[in-house]
């Protein structure tokens, strides 16, 4: 555009194409806003506050730097934290991928009833978390556990105060394996209906010309699916890390970090800090030990959106 | 058609028979974990306390009549009714929100060929995976500096953090759908472009609006750290909160009436959630098919 000089700069106030750009950027205005305001401006204060001694009680804050960082580095709690954080989110992404694959492939094929099945299968992650997470406390209660009188009955294990009668949410290894298999069994829907997307965006004559050359089932899968539905993969583990690094329902409903630390994550441990201890300096600081770990998540996910575009 | 036969060889019915059985001989394991929780919650909140405190008898089935006490304790001795009213009126706030700033951002990031669109919708979309955990320390001093704490409009305040960057990336795909030509013949009948947006794209568009409004009210329902930190009265807690920590007192469970308000909430959500479940899914991964 010939724009020279304040006429010029006047007209092209005046042309459709500027007139397009106030609209537009009007019309997004609200939106941008209110993210900036309550999404953006608390993540920087959040900065603030983990740099500051804050608390509940008393409202005006000192500057102390790096000292909340440095008090959770020094804890052992923080690192039992840490390392239960990595373990689950780890350990529980792998078996989502595994049940949600196997899954994914039962579901590909039509056939009669597949609608009703997948319909139900998907439950576990449509109902809010809350609920179905005070449905597993219930069916892991430590006296009345179902699941304990169904393995009574199977003869594996025997009846209730004998030594071999598994307390779910009360001894130390099974409570994580509990919160963790509770994570998995509302996640794994979630990697199933993300995979099929996938699967069905695969042309079926592609894989029928990697058949005709002798490719076999896992070749196929390995070789031609995976790398087709790759993007569609990276976002669905992106999501889900996500969701499992930074929920606190689970655990806090089910163990609340018990026993004595052994289901702790950095999300519990940053609430009981922050809110109930009432220390938000140090529990913000917790919880921003979770960004490098949801970063690269992040910025797969980035990668894969900016991707599409050009 | 004996041709697709021959061809089609699979379709063959004792192969046919097999591959069914094989299939749901794979699936009974999903379907059985997947649905036994429900069933379970189900037939605990309506079995008497005798009949749910035992562990002699097989406890898939009643052993005394079933009962509605549990419901009963829920509406005459808790706050259900009030839990229920908070969830209607924050999801109803926040819907209206979400609206109000994702429908114009979701169509001018689509339609108008803004300089930077698309760096922009990534962006907002990016805010929606800034974790809870992570805001909601800082998010606690906005809501008492605007004298919210203890009261669930905090949450209608919150939420929208979470619901207008899915629902302003949900719609700007949706509105990327609306054929231009509808708008711009509009435009040449002599509407202006708000006038072509509100007369012409938004009737259309009804189907993208009503499921910004089903995720609003999912989403929020999905929530339980920002009611769980924010809202302490039990009088302004939404359902989901109020169930998880006023059925609990000490270490009496009431575990017929915590099931009861779980699943009296946890089914409908669960049902319309199931429901949109396939635009959910395509929301967060369509940018990856297309």
């Amino acid at each position: 555009m010939a724009v020279s000089g304040r006429v010029g700069v006047l007209s092209w106030w005046r042309t459709p194409t500027a007139r397009r750009y106030l609209f537009g950027y009007t019309l997004l205005a609200p939106a941008v806003l209110y993210v900036l305001l309550l999404v953006g401006v608390p993540f920087l204060f959040s900065l603030y506050l983990a740099m500051s001694d804050a608390s509940v009680g008393a409202p005006v804050a000192r500057f102390v730097g790096l000292e909340n960082f440095q008090a959770a580095l020094q804890s052992t709690a923080f690192y039992k934290a840490l390392g239960n954080t990595l373990f689950f989110t780890v350990g529980a992404g792998i078996l989502k991928g595994l049940l949600g694959t196997t899954l994914a492939f039962l579901l590909l094929r039509p056939f009669v009833g597949r609608k009703v099945v997948r319909a139900l299968v998907v439950i576990p992650f449509t109902l809010p978390i809350a609920v179905s997470v005070l449905g597993w406390k219930w069916m892991f209660d430590s006296q009345f556990s179902v699941v304990n009188w169904a393995l009574s009955r199977l003869w594996l294990i025997g009846t209730y105060g004998s030594p071999d009668w598994p307390v779910w949410l009360g001894q130390p290894n099974l409570a994580l394996m509990s919160v963790m298999f509770v994570n998995v069994w509302r996640g794994f829907p979630f990697s199933a209906i993300v995979l099929l997307a996938g699967l069905t965006s695969v042309p079926p004559e592609i894989v029928e010309a990697a058949k005709v050359d002798g490719a076999s089932f896992l070749q196929r899968f390995r070789l031609v699916i995976v790398p087709m539905i790759a993007p569609i993969l990276f976002v669905g583990a992106a999501f889900d890390t996500v969701f499992t690094l930074s929920d606190l329902s689970i655990v806090y409903l089910l163990t609340n970090g018990g026993p004595d630390g052994a289901t702790e994550i950095l999300p519990t441990l940053a609430y009981n800090t922050g809110i109930r201890a009432g220390a938000l300096g140090r529990g913000a600081a917790i919880s921003l030990f979770l960004f490098p770990l949801l970063l690269p998540a992040m910025i797969l996910l980035l990668r894969t959106l900016r991707r599409r575009e050009h | 058609m004996a041709t697709v036969a021959y061809r089609a060889p699979r379709s063959h019915p004792s192969k046919e028979i097999r591959r069914h059985t094989l299939i749901y001989l794979g699936l009974l394991p999903f379907l059985l974990i997947a649905v036994f929780p429900i069933f379970w919650m189900l037939i605990t909140a309506l079995k008497q306390d005798p009949d749910l405190y035992r562990m002699d008898v097989v406890p898939f089935w009643f052993h005394l009549p079933p009962t509605w006490r549990h419901f009963d304790f829920l509406f005459h001795n808790t706050f259900y009714k009030d839990w229920i009213v908070n969830t209607m009126s924050i999801s109803f706030w926040v819907s209206a929100i979400t609206l109000l700033t994702a429908v114009p951002a979701g169509y001018a990031l689509a339609r108008l060929r803004l300089p930077g669109a698309e760096n922009l919708g990534i962006g907002i979309f990016m805010t929606y995976l800034v974790p809870a955990i992570i805001l909601f320390i800082p998010l606690a001093r906005v809501v008492s500096t605007l004298d919210l704490q203890d009261s669930w409009w905090s949450l209608v305040v919150v939420y929208p953090t979470f619901t207008i960057p899915f629902c302003t990336w949900l719609l700007m795909g949706f509105f990327k759908t609306v054929p231009v030509e509808i708008e711009e013949a509009a435009m040449v009948d002599g509407c202006g472009q708000l006038g072509a947006l509100c007369r012409i794209v938004l009737p259309v568009s009804w189907p993208g609006i009503i499921t910004s409004v089903i995720f609003s009210f999912t989403l929020s329902m999905q929530d339980f750290l920002y009611s769980l930190a924010f809202v302490s009265i039990s009088e302004q807690k939404p359902v989901p909160l109020g169930v998880a920590t006023e059925l609990i007192r000490g270490d009496v469970f009431f575990w017929g009436s915590l099931m009861a308000g779980a699943l009296l909430v946890g089914v409908p959500v669960a049902i319309i959630y199931n429901l949109f479940l396939d635009k959910f899914i395509t929301g967060i991964t369509g940018a990856a098919i297309r």
